[in-house]
């Protein structure tokens, strides 16, 4: 510390220059305080009348003016959404028919009745629950006994409380002569059924009673202008326009994107929305909801002065602020890419010898960097469909689940058993602990007993002396039976760590909301899981894997054992894995320990197309791989591509740079087989990931090892034969 | 510097008599009435204001502000407890801490309606320029105080150069009102550092320059050192009438807001101009204009009262601060606090432009009202000392 001076601990006496001085200080605050008090007299108590008749005859409201939403471009600028002007047609509430508001009135009575009903259907069937369990508790020992009677009545309780019944909007009564006419006039400009107007009206009357009726969104524009000419003749219909999103690749990336629609009451109090007003639309789901905040532009407003009747006054000039486009996202997507995959995934599934199989999943990515080349699910749909309000059925037909639910992004949101696909895995698991060395040769009989259950290759095949290279090459079901064995009582679980480490079981992180998950089962998770299923079951007085026990107490019914571990060795059991993890689990195992971000989003540019921010950068994470291991890995991997006796060495005959990849048939019973590939290219200096999974596929040389072929030769512009082997799985 | 003084620090002062600390003297009382006295009114306006702001929660802005009032008197009270002379050894420290922070504001940053001054914390958003208005204070205070034997031009110089680079990182935030808080600060320090007058002179002709070059002659040349909206905003104020956009609006909409208290105010249920969004930032910029067209002149009149009892308590305290350091930084705070409160309310009257300064503890804002505090901690940091040293010396405080 330095000494202090001594300037410091004296205390100055107040010299004549100080007291000058502050007293100036003193004089300058005292003259602004003055200025201040006096306005203050001026404005409020002098002219204090003049303001108070200016302040009520403050009329101008403020208009908002929607700014339109940013691009979605891919990584070759093309456009993938856009926003474009819409005429919408639409009934100011002012000049409806009187009769309307009076149907409206009727059927949101009927409304809040059904509403009403289904509540009190819910708090009943809570009182029945609560007097059964409490039953229950009483006589312990005994098994719940409820009537048939009490089933039935539940049963009924519980289909009311989950859905009010639909209350049909009532008819335009005949005397409603004027409304009748201006419908039938309408219904002919705007190629609309009356009754369908008429219904509208009602509905959104009745949620919104003070809001415009938007009886048509996207009219054609000679229907708009005929409108627009005649608004005598059609009192109270207003033309107006307004952006709707466009999508000029149609279902490429549909899965992707998600839509738009008003912010909900929820979202509002989300911090990452502060500053947006209520009724603005912002993105819901997919590219949309994360980037939204780039994508929504700045609305503007104009200010308008009103007079009494609130028609604005045409002498006084109102002020406006333009509204500002949203920035354009530019996606690590190769729109190209993606079509080719959606085509493949097409071809693949018409060569399923299934009935019934209508879906799949495809995955590229890069796995130095985690760029997303290509993702989604088979079947797609039109994005147009979203940009206008769609019907209820069009909407079910799109979840259904006989038309391969197109909405459902499954290479993101499906967990499924992978199959063989997993046997990398297992075997970097078995050689990282030690309990395995690439050389070491296992004797396979074709059969493999863990007590009184036996377990075959696929095909019954019988392979003799093999090790790990060949192991992969051909996919030997024993081997790694016999891995999962070994590595069941090893140390610290080495299969469930590496599945772990390599990025399964938790979500990968990819900048699409409501990822899954997926599971990496282990003795904890089912030990916990038959513990309460123990205790359900006991509580309820039901029988041990009875089916009443499956259905009310979940389906964990026996504790782990290490036939779970054979099992998950190969990919089957428990184990949950959507295409997008297998794909960067094979990226961490090509790129020598990088377990990547999967992610979409490349940079966010501005309408000049200068760089506003980078996406997708930072956060990953590194586990240690020996080279040695990896090197075995990759070269099964190899042979199995390209050995004569190689599982799909077969499709990609012909196909000029080195593949590695696997095939996997995952089982899953009582379906048909799920057919997967995953496959490591780096030629060119282009390094790709490509996963394909096919729902009731069959074997993986079958239908995803062609279609992954067919990728990976749009990505090099080979031009690949691809063609459809029948090599063991 | 010390080094160089002539005369030996003394040794440890002779333990005085070993009597209690009369620990209701350490604060002054009337400093505490003004600042409670405003928090109040700030709680109660901003509960008027905001009410229908955030949907279903009515007191969403009144209870992060009496937090932030209730954690601000904690601080002062805190503040109040150390001795604000051994802040001096750490000015290099204090003057680094507030340029570093102001220019992480760059870095991380997050972009709102064009303007970058918030670092994101879990609590609430940090405006390192605010922090800055006090730690440049205590800094430059303490420069001032090294080199108080030779008061030459160049001192004058450097102390302007030492405020002058921290005013322009944060003008090209844009925040012009927070560093002409800055340059007004340290003018404070000078002034009362006893500066010469042919200083000041030259001073303000440099400064009649400075502002010549950046209104006509730079953007001549086509170099705008000022955004489009803060030109817009000075010149509104100029001539409001014939300004119909934006920023004449506001002004405009706030004036009618004002005037239409009149005496006694409107109530709560009738101030139209504030409950029908005519007026702008109506929690925080504008927050005086609600103050008057609610509660009228009087209610006005009694926060600025509350402001005046301020300036004189911190103008009481630089006269009987225990060392220069202390005289400095009471002299430095009281006026940046007036110049705050004249920029804000002259503001919202029509009599200064729109620059964005807050209203010292009335504005809604966790980083104006934290630092505040602190500020008027320091003030009866310094009160605190200076009644102790008098009280060892047996002489009673020149006037109580």
């Amino acid at each position: 510390m330095a000494p202090q001076s001594p300037l410091d601990d004296r205390r100055p006496a107040i010299t004549p220059q100080l007291a000058l001085r502050v007293a100036m200080l003193g004089g300058v605050a005292f003259a602004l305080f003055a200025i201040v008090f006096f306005r203050l007299w001026f404005l409020q108590v002098l002219s204090g009348e003049e303001y108070v008749s200016q302040a009520r005859e403050n009329r101008v409201r403020k208009v908002k003016i929607e700014a339109p939403r940013g691009d979605i471009v891919d990584r070759n600028g093309t456009p993938l959404v856009e926003t474009k002007e819409a005429a919408v047609v639409q009934l100011m509430p002012n000049e409806l028919p009187d009769v309307e508001r009076e149907i409206a009135d009727t059927y949101q009575q009927a409304v809040s009745a059904a509403e009403r009903d289904r509540l009190a259907a819910r708090e009943r069937l809570r009182a029945l629950e609560r007097r059964e369990r409490e039953r229950g508790k009483r006589e312990k020992t005994r098994a719940r006994t409820s009537s048939a009677l009490e089933r039935r009545q539940r049963r009924e309780l519980r289909s009311q409380a989950r859905r009010a019944r639909r209350v049909a909007v009532p008819p335009l009564p005949p005397d409603a002569v004027e409304a009748r006419r201006l419908y039938q006039r309408l219904s002919r400009v705007i190629d609309l059924p009356e009754s369908i107007i008429h219904k509208r009206v009602v509905q959104q009357l009745a949620l919104t009673p003070y809001a415009a009726v938007t009886l048509k969104t996207d009219v054609g524009r000679g229907a708009y202008n005929y409108l627009l000419e005649r608004q005598t003749a059609f009192p109270g219909v207003r033309p107006s326009k307004t952006y709707i999103r466009s999508y000029p690749r149609k279902e490429v990336g549909a899965q992707l994107f998600g839509t738009l629609a008003e912010i909900s009451p929820q979202q509002l109090k989300l911090k990452r929305y502060r500053g947006v007003d209520a009724g603005t639309r912002i993105g819901q789901g997919g590219i949309e909801q994360t980037y939204d905040q780039w994508l929504r532009g700045t609305d503007g407003f104009t200010r308008v002065s009103i007079d009494a009747q609130g028609r604005p006054r045409d002498e006084i000039e109102p002020t406006v602020r333009p509204p500002r486009q949203g920035n354009r996202v530019r996606l690590t997507l190769d729109s190209d890419l993606e079509r080719a995959a959606d085509r493949a995934m097409q071809e693949a599934i018409g060569r399923s010898k299934y009935a019934g199989a209508v879906a799949g999943a495809y995955v590229a990515l890069n796995p130095e960097t985690g760029e997303v080349y290509a993702l989604g699910s088979y079947p797609s749909y039109d994005a147009n469909l979203f940009a206008k309000p769609i019907s209820q059925e069009k909407f079910d037909e799109l979840n259904s689940e006989e038309r391969g639910a197109p909405l459902f992004n499954r290479a993101v949101k499906a967990g499924y058993a992978t199959g063989s696909v997993f046997k990398p895995i297992t075997a970097l698991a078995a050689l990282a602990s030690g309990r395995l060395s690439p050389g070491d040769v296992y004797v396979d009989t074709g059969k493999f007993c863990l007590g009184t259950q036996c377990r075959q290759n696929a095909k019954g095949a019988i392979y003799g002396a093999t090790d790990l290279v060949k192991a992969l090459r051909v996919s030997v079901d024993t081997y790694f039976y016999n891995l999962g064995l070994r590595l069941n009582d090893a140390e610290g679980r080495p299969l469930q760590t590496w599945a772990r480490k390599l990025g399964l079981g938790h979500p990968t992180g990819i900048d699409l909301p409501d990822e899954e998950a997926g599971l990496v089962p282990d003795s904890k998770w089912r030990n916990g899981g038959f513990a309460k299923y123990e205790r359900c079951r006991k509580k309820r007085g039901l029988g041990y894997q009875s089916q009443a026990a499956l259905f009310a107490c979940g389906g964990i019914d026996r504790p782990w054992t290490a036939g779970d571990n054979v099992s998950m060795a190969i990919g089957q059991g428990d184990l949950q894995v959507t295409p997008l993890q297998v794909a960067v689990a094979y990226a961490t195992i090509a790129n020598g320990g990088k377990v990547v971000r999967p992610h979409l989003g490349e940079a966010v540019e501005n309408g000049a197309g200068a760089l506003v921010q980078e996406l997708g950068k930072g956060a990953r994470r590194r586990v240690r791989i020996d080279p040695s291991h990896r090197a075995a890995i990759l070269e099964g991997l190899r042979e199995s591509a390209s050995a004569p006796d190689g599982t799909s060495s077969a499709i990609f005959k012909g196909f000029p740079g080195t593949v590695y990849g696997k095939t996997g048939t995952a089982q899953r019973p009582p379906n048909p087989d799920q057919s997967w590939y995953a496959a490591y290219v780096n030629e060119k200096n282009r390094p790709i990931v490509v996963v394909t999974t096919i729902e009731r596929g069959g074997f993986g040389a079958e239908t995803a090892a062609p279609a992954a072929c067919r990728i990976l030769s749009k990505w090099y512009d080979y031009n690949a034969p691809c063609a459809s082997g029948t090599a063991a799985q | 510097m010390s080094l160089k003084t002539p005369i030996q620090p003394a040794a440890e002062p002779p333990p005085g008599p070993l009597e209690p600390r009369s620990f209701h003297l350490r604060i002054d009382p009337l400093l505490v009435v003004a600042v409670v006295g405003l928090c109040l009114c700030s709680l109660l306006t901003i509960r008027d204001a905001t009410a229908d702001d955030v949907a279903g929660q009515p007191l969403y802005y009144v209870i992060r502000q009496g937090i932030y009032c209730v954690v601000g008197l904690g601080l002062m009270y805190g503040v109040s407890r150390i001795d604000y002379s051994r802040l001096r050894e750490l000015k290099y420290a204090i003057y680094g801490l507030m340029v570093g922070t102001i220019v992480l504001v760059y870095a991380l940053g997050s972009a709102a309606r064009g303007s970058k001054r918030w670092i994101e914390l879990p609590f609430f958003r940090f405006q390192p320029s605010e922090l800055g208005k006090v730690l440049l204070v205590l800094a430059v205070a303490a420069f001032i105080t090294d080199r108080m034997r030779r008061f030459d031009r160049e001192t004058t110089a450097r102390v302007l150069l030492l405020a002058l680079f921290p005013a322009m990182l944060v003008m090209a935030q844009p925040d012009l009102g927070t560093s002409l808080v800055y340059v007004v600060g340290v003018l404070a320090l000078l002034f009362v550092a006893g500066a010469p007058w042919k200083h000041f002179a030259a001073l303000a002709a440099l400064g009649v320059l400075a502002v010549t070059l950046t209104l006509t002659v730079m953007p001549a040349v086509g170099v705008s050192v000022l955004k489009p909206y803060q030109v817009a905003r000075l010149t509104a104020f100029l001539n409001p009438s014939a300004n119909p956009g934006e920023e004449g609006y506001q002004q405009q909409q706030s004036k009618i807001a004002i005037g239409s208290g009149e005496k006694t105010g409107r109530g709560v249920e009738q101030a139209t101009q504030t409950s029908l969004n005519f007026l702008p930032e109506h929690h925080t910029d504008f927050i005086f204009a609600v103050v008057g067209e609610t509660y009228g002149f009087a209610g006005a009149a009694l926060v600025l009262s509350l402001y005046a009892l301020l300036i004189w308590r911190g103008l009481h305290i630089l006269t009987v601060a225990k060392n220069l350091y202390g005289a400095l930084i009471a002299g430095g705070i009281t006026v940046m606090l007036l110049f705050q409160v004249f920029v804000n309310i002259g503001m919202t009257v029509g009599i200064m432009p729109i620059t964005g300064v807050p209203a010292p503890l009335l504005s809604y804002g966790g980083s104006s009202m934290l630092v505040t505090f602190l500020a008027i901690g320091l003030l009866q940091s310094i009160s605190a000392q200076a009644r102790e040293t008098a009280h060892k010396k047996g002489r009673a405080p020149l006037f109580q």
